[in-house]
């Protein structure tokens, strides 16, 4: 177990130190010095200078790069020209915004998708089974922000039974609020991810209910309820839990064409604007965010994949 | 994993309950079953109206091969068949006077495992990977009975360990599946089985994934099994052998049908059905050789096709052109002290080999002064084993330690050893597909390890090899002719040529020429090892290496691939390097015979000497291990004990040691490694040889 352990942490700080070496490295490949790209299209020359202090861009490559590093961990990413606001601030603003509409969403796709996925694995031929193929090709196929458009349509402009657009209350603090107001987006952002949960699930599922020790299972008497439930779903859930993983991180990475449309404040719109405001020092915050929390979830997979399999485990 | 002692079974904690005998009453019996599936072709009727009873105490054997509904016989009647197309399940299935089928599926549940048990023929898949062994003993006896308590249902857990001799209960109780060897996993499954005393047992091929050893100690506890719970055992099995040793009575089935059934020694000695009777005379032997196996001609049986006539007519020495055999369908009919289901019962006993009949000397046995063709000198294999943060290799496993072999021109060398013994990668090194750690090969006498890249595509022209699987070792996208014609294509024959010699070739390994453009998936599992073989032989090779080419295959079909290899080999005076764990196929082929144990040959001479007076104790106790196909020797042997050993594991003195019943405490055997000698015209590397009679 240790020894497992060890080699997927010491894997995910390889990998760590390499990506951040590419975020790091993503503004020197823009045209101009980088202090000049990062302080922003207007910035004045004493925020150039403050930069390049600040990045160190007399000092050798790999002291830039320590330097940026200890920035990042410190939470000094630079300043934002357009907000005029530290990114490390800009980024916490955004950060629980779409934290909570992932974990949100990851939770309904969660709800839609086990049952879904066991019903089709457990009855193929029901009648039951078959509509819910269809949900699951239909939910794939329909892009999520037409989705969207029709629940704000149906739900927000003609019932009013919900807001058409989405905020962010804490969810902690004003419960039923927040759920008011993220709903919906969460919605459209489920659905999609609940397909593909869905069918990984149903796969697994079905595969492994035909596997031998099933029978064995069953031949010993024991309930149908628990032969699913305490032998099936745990063998079925280790393909599923990656799937899973890699939904929740690009939720986490936020959901750009969502939160637009539902004019969320969320990481994605931030993303897209600070693009589209050559505002770099944001660009590279965000995206190191998002590389960070893909890698942890990944380590994390792995570890809860150990947990569900003692081969792993006791390999 | 070694399990010391394992192999003798401890008494139980509880006292074995005596066998009440009721004749009257039998425990199971299976009526009219009639299983069928909906298949893309067409309703399959795999069970056809089997009927069958066993009594407490009993034993019978359900005889058959592939898709002779054997299995499908017992799962239907337990509800456990879980394929989609189930199209229809008839007839009655009754434990102890209560028809299961006829029970809501809830009720059924409360039986299974409490009054019938099963137990299967994969141990490793049987249990649940992600799930410790204990627990998943524990679920058979709580399913049953929910007031007990998790700690009184753990001590009972223990006890069944103790009982199917798993060493270290208590260690063992929390472990998973994969920390088992198969012998210990099947130990568990028939722990489960038997953990709440069940009136019948169905084991099904219970033994065919293990190896002898192992397969000895099963049948061994299995007997204990149905001692101390007095069930009704049905043995379902393809293995005569196994029926021999274990059973009272046998069922043969062909085609979903009983075709007879009768005592066991009955059924040996006088069969009614020319199929019983052929099955039997198929049978490669332990003590000679024959000339030819009197192989059963024609593939088994497509239940698709259902004739109105007998299903085993057209392979039927007797009734093959008989019109009664075409269009009548035979039915089950009592005769001599059993039943059978044929037109003309009274003959099959004539297909017997008279035992005066039989050749009793053994095509003559090739000179072994023949030039080699493969001439192989202290070969070794040696794989690392890494683990740890770094990967770092803390261990080698040495799967082959140091061995010579020489295979002449035109004969046959025997390799036989258990699973993990090396002989697989010995084979695969002959070819240089693995690159040896140290040791020199020659083919023809051309160094085959020095060999450059076109050298060494040369020498594997010189070299072929047939793999186990024939499903998986042809290229389903290539059309068997062209699937055969690879090796001439890398050789650069131009493609007529290639075209005549794969012709050519497929008349030789009675296949029709016309079905070389046909794809390997219409072919049975015996075609496609013909295909493989034509494939082998079509660079016209110096020696073809088989590694288990006939245990995929049926018997009645392993005989006819057999026979092919002994006529292609008197043909074409190709070497054959055959190896196998099959010791009667290996004395079948063989001339000369090495055994392998933990990578290196301890005993090796002309196969009839090595087989009528084994010298090393590995040997003897492995050919005492084999279930011979005759009733009336039912040997008290003495089973090896513990798994085949593991080849990472360090050893010092003599590697056969840990398992041995002669050195297992003697200084010799432990202080210093057995060299291979002569004894008794054979080499032998055991310090007691002599001992061994």
């Amino acid at each position: 177990m240790s020894a497992y352990l060890l080699r997927r942490v010491g894997q995910f700080l390889v990998v760590l130190v390499l990506a951040s070496i590419a975020v790091w490295a993503m503004v020197y490949a823009l045209p101009g010095d980088a202090a000049t790209v990062l302080a922003g299209p207007d910035a004045s020359g004493p925020q150039i200078a403050a930069t390049r202090a600040r990045l160190g861009l007399d000092k050798p490559v790999v002291v830039q790069y320590l330097l940026w590093v200890k920035g990042a961990v410190t939470g000094h990413l630079g300043q934002s020209f357009y907000s005029a606001d530290s990114v490390s601030h800009t980024l916490a603003e955004r950060i629980p915004a779409t934290v909570q509409l992932a974990v949100l969403g990851m939770l309904l796709a969660l709800l839609i998708a086990i049952p879904i996925g066991t019903l089709i694995a457990l009855r193929p031929r029901s009648l039951l089974a078959r509509l819910l193929h269809g949900y699951l090709t239909a939910g794939l196929a329909i892009p999520s922000f037409w989705l969207a458009l029709l629940l704000i349509i149906t739900l927000a402009v003609r019932t009013h039974a919900l807001p058409a657009t989405g905020d962010y209350v804490n969810f902690w603090q004003h419960p039923v609020a927040a759920l008011r107001w993220s709903i919906l987006p969460a919605i459209a952002v489920a659905v999609h991810g609940s397909c593909i949960i869905a069918r990984f699930l149903a796969t697994s599922l079905s595969e492994v209910m035909q596997r031998d020790f099933i029978r064995t299972v069953r031949a010993k008497g024991v309930r149908e309820s628990r032969v699913v439930i305490r032998h099936a779903m745990r063998n079925a859930a280790l393909p599923t839990v990656t799937v899973v993983g890699i939904q929740l991180g690009s939720l986490l990475g936020g959901t750009v064409v969502i939160e637009a449309l539902f004019n969320y404040p969320g990481l994605g719109r931030l993303l897209y604007t600070s693009i589209g405001q050559r505002d770099y020092a944001v660009v590279q915050g965000g995206v190191l965010f998002v590389v960070v929390v893909f890698l942890v979830l990944n380590l994390l997979v792995d570890l809860l994949y150990a947990y569900l399999d003692p081969r792993i485990r006791l390999a | 994993m070694r399990a010391a002692g394992s192999g003798r079974l401890r008494p139980a904690t509880a006292e074995p309950h005596p066998v009440e005998e009721h004749p009257g009453e039998p425990a199971l019996r299976i009526s009219d079953l009639v299983v069928e599936f909906s298949t893309p072709a067409g309703t399959v009727r795999a069970v056809d109206h089997v009927t069958y009873q066993v009594a407490r105490g009993e034993t019978l054997a359900v005889v058959g091969e592939t898709g002779s509904g054997k299995s499908v016989t017992v799962l239907a009647a337990l509800g456990l068949l879980s394929a989609g197309n189930v199209r229809r399940v008839s007839g009655r299935a009754e434990v102890a006077g209560q028809d299961l089928l006829a029970l809501p599926a809830r009720e059924r549940r409360t039986r299974l495992g409490a009054d019938v048990a099963m137990i299967f023929q994969d141990p490793m898949s049987a249990l649940d990977p992600v799930q410790r062994v204990g627990d998943q003993i524990a679920e058979a006896l709580r399913a049953h009975d929910r007031a007990l308590t998790a700690r009184t249902a753990r001590a009972r857990v223990l006890e069944l360990l103790t009982l199917v001799g798993v060493p270290q209960p208590a260690i063992r109780y929390d472990q998973y599946p994969h920390q088992f060897s198969g012998g210990m996993c099947q130990r568990v499954v028939i722990a489960m089985a038997i953990a709440n005393r069940p009136k019948v047992l169905i084991a099904d091929e219970p033994t065919t994934a293990l190896d002898v050893s192992v397969q000895a100690q099963i049948l061994e506890l299995l007997r204990l099994a149905a001692r101390e719970t007095g069930a009704a055992t049905v043995l379902i099995t393809h293995d005569l052998g196994v029926v021999a040793e274990m059973a009272d009575r046998a069922a043969v089935m062909y085609a979903g049908r009983i075709v007879e059934t009768a005592p066991v020694a009955r059924i040996f000695d006088r069969p009614q059905h020319p199929y019983t009777a052929s099955l039997l005379a198929s049978l490669p032997r332990l003590d000679q050789p024959q000339g030819r196996l009197r192989a059963i001609p024609g593939q088994p049986p497509d239940l698709r096709e259902r004739s109105a006539g007998c299903a085993f007519a057209p392979r039927c020495p007797i009734g093959g052109d008989r019109p009664e055999c075409r269009t009548e369908r035979p039915v089950l009919v009592a005769r001599d002290d059993g039943a059978v289901a044929c037109h003309h019962a009274g003959q099959a006993v004539t297909l017997l080999p008279q035992p005066d009949a039989r050749p009793s000397v053994a095509p003559p046995a090739r000179p072994d002064d023949a030039p080699a063709v493969v001439e192989v000198v202290g070969l070794a294999k040696v794989f690392p084993i890494r683990r740890g943060l770094l990967a770092r290799t803390v261990a080698t496993a040495r799967a082959v330690d140091g061995v010579d072999l020489r295979i002449g021109h035109g004969s046959t060398l025997g390799l036989v050893g258990e699973s993990g013994c090396g002989k697989s990668t010995l084979a695969r090194s002959l070819l240089r597909l693995l690159e040896p750690t140290a040791g020199s090969i020659r083919i023809d006498g051309a160094d085959l390890l020095r060999a450059n890249g076109r050298q060494l595509r040369r020498l594997r022209q010189r070299v072929q090899m047939v793999y186990q699987d024939p499903y998986s070792s042809l290229n389903p996208r290539l059309s068997v002719g062209d699937n055969a014609a690879e090796p001439l294509r890398l050789a650069g024959v131009p493609r007529t040529q290639r075209r005549r010699t794969v012709l050519e070739l497929f008349e030789k390994v009675g296949l029709r020429p016309e079905h070389a453009d046909r794809l390997p998936a219409e072919f049975s599992g015996g075609q496609r090892q013909r295909v493989a073989i034509a494939r082998a032989l079509a660079p016209s090779p110096a020696v073809v290496i088989f590694d288990e080419p006939v245990s995929a295959l049926d018997v009645s079909v392993q005989a006819q691939v057999l026979n092919l290899l002994r006529d292609l080999q008197d043909e074409t005076g190709v070497a054959y390097l055959f190896v196998s764990h099959d010791l009667s196929v290996v004395r079948q082929m063989a001339d000369t015979v090495a055994v392998m144990y933990l990578g290196a040959i301890v005993e090796t001479g002309a196969a009839s000497q090595l087989y009528r007076r084994p010298r090393h104790p590995y040997t003897r106790a492995l050919l005492d291990s084999i279930p011979v196909p005759d009733p009336s020797i039912r040997r008290q042997r003495v089973p090896l004990t513990g798994d085949p050993p593991d080849p990472t594991a360090a050893t010092t003195g003599c590697r056969f040691r840990s398992r041995c019943p002669l050195g297992r405490e003697r200084a010799a055997c432990a202080d210093r490694t057995p060299e291979l000698r002569q004894v008794d015209g054979r080499w032998t590397a055991c310090h007691f040889a002599e001992e061994v009679a």
